[in-house]
């Protein structure tokens, strides 16, 4: 890049929309609100799909993701990590999503709770989807509950093994087995598929 | 559908594989490296997870509409931002005025985010600002656009910054630190990397 940048006064502030999110948080933090909706709407989508996973389904997804943001912008002032705010911000999320589902559920076992997969995103759909990513969804969809929660804090969210016992407070050896489980049937799904 | 068999893994186990990739190959393992086996496990495996980690990206893609973004933002409080009361004072001498810190914090963003080329992310001040005539430090972020020297950005928001604070509030600045995090491309999201 050759161009001479003048040094100028009057030369323009790069557009906050393309800031990094370092650059964004510290500024919500200090209570940039313009800063925190750039964050909003970068974030917000992946963490409302997220939601959606979690919670079954999108009734309940942009309440949560609101709830998310709000206690996220309380919280903002106390990460340390701000360059971390969107893995910070997809552990909000889940939080609040699988708080949702154990007050759906009035104490039930999330791990233990099994609902019938949603017909659209039945296992026989994986055979007929389109690309990978349309397989693993309905392969995903088809899981028992506690399984797939445990596949989307692992591998959607990055949670570690600790994490998600404590988030769902069920026993480190209890996310390992569903996890084995996930991950066996995903595989096998998938290498079907293909 | 197959029953997936771990007997191809010579001796391995897909959770051993797992917690293998999860350590990012590092050690290498060369029982499992040599294992053909092994060798087509890892590759289904990492392609279940890449898919995986991709999954939601896709989903989340033009959902953030304006109007979902207005009631987030419409729901936070802006007075958790507020931060210490800084004196100011006033020829009238029973008149008591202050400023907040989370204003003067807004003030020392623009008059940064003023000099072109850069912009100010998160921003302290150090010392006890509840005391006029207490000398303080400010310490701000930065992200500097492509192209900018970085020395000499980082003065120009200095000076911008003992400028304005001199102009508008009693403050007495010791010293304004500028720490660069990041420098942005030209027309690119500056996104910090996970």
């Amino acid at each position: 890049m050759t161009e001479h940048r003048d040094p100028a006064p009057h030369d323009p502030a790069p557009p906050i929309g393309d800031a990094d999110d370092r650059t964004l948080a510290g500024r919500a933090t200090d209570g940039d609100v313009r800063a925190f909706e750039v964050l909003v709407r970068r974030h917000g989508p992946l963490m409302r799909a997220y939601a959606t996973r979690v919670l079954g389904s999108n009734a309940e997804s942009d309440d949560v993701v609101q709830e998310a943001f709000i206690a996220a912008w309380r919280q903002l002032p106390d990460l340390e990590e701000l360059g971390g705010v969107k893995g910070w911000l997809m552990r909000i999320v889940s939080n609040k999503s699988i708080d949702r589902v154990r007050a759906r559920r009035n104490h039930l076992d999330v791990t233990e709770y099994d609902p019938e997969a949603p017909a659209a995103q039945s296992p026989a759909r994986v055979a007929e989807a389109h690309s990978a990513t349309d397989a693993l969804s309905a392969a995903l969809a088809g899981l028992p509950e506690g399984q797939r929660r445990c596949w989307l804090l692992k591998e959607v969210a990055g949670y570690s093994y600790d994490g998600i016992a404590a988030e769902l407070e069920i026993p480190v050896s209890t996310v390992r087995g569903l996890l084995a489980r996930a991950r066996k049937s995903l595989m096998q799904e998938m290498e079907a598929w293909r | 559908m197959t029953e997936l068999d771990e007997t191809g893994l010579d001796g391995h186990t897909l959770d051993e594989l797992s917690d293998y990739l999860d350590r990012g190959r590092v050690p290498a393992d060369p029982a499992i490296e040599a294992s053909p086996g092994c060798q087509i496990a890892l590759r289904a495996l990492e392609r279940v997870r890449t898919v995986s980690a991709s999954l939601l990206a896709g989903e989340a893609r033009d959902t953030a509409d304006d109007g979902w973004v207005a009631t987030i933002i419409g729901s936070i409080s802006l007075d958790a931002r507020a931060g210490r009361d800084i004196p100011v004072t006033h020829s009238d001498p029973s008149a008591r005025l202050s400023l907040t810190e989370g204003a003067v914090r807004g003030l020392i963003r623009a008059a940064g985010d003023s000099v072109g080329g850069v912009l100010i992310g998160r921003c302290r001040l150090d010392g006890d600002v509840t005391i006029p005539g207490e000398p303080i430090t400010v310490h701000v972020d930065a992200s500097v656009f492509y192209g900018e020297r970085i020395p000499d950005a980082a003065q120009r928001v200095r000076q911008a910054i003992y400028r304005d604070l001199g102009r508008h509030t009693e403050l007495v600045v010791e010293a304004v630190d500028v720490t660069v995090h990041d420098v942005q491309a030209p027309g690119t999201p500056g996104r910090t990397p996970r």
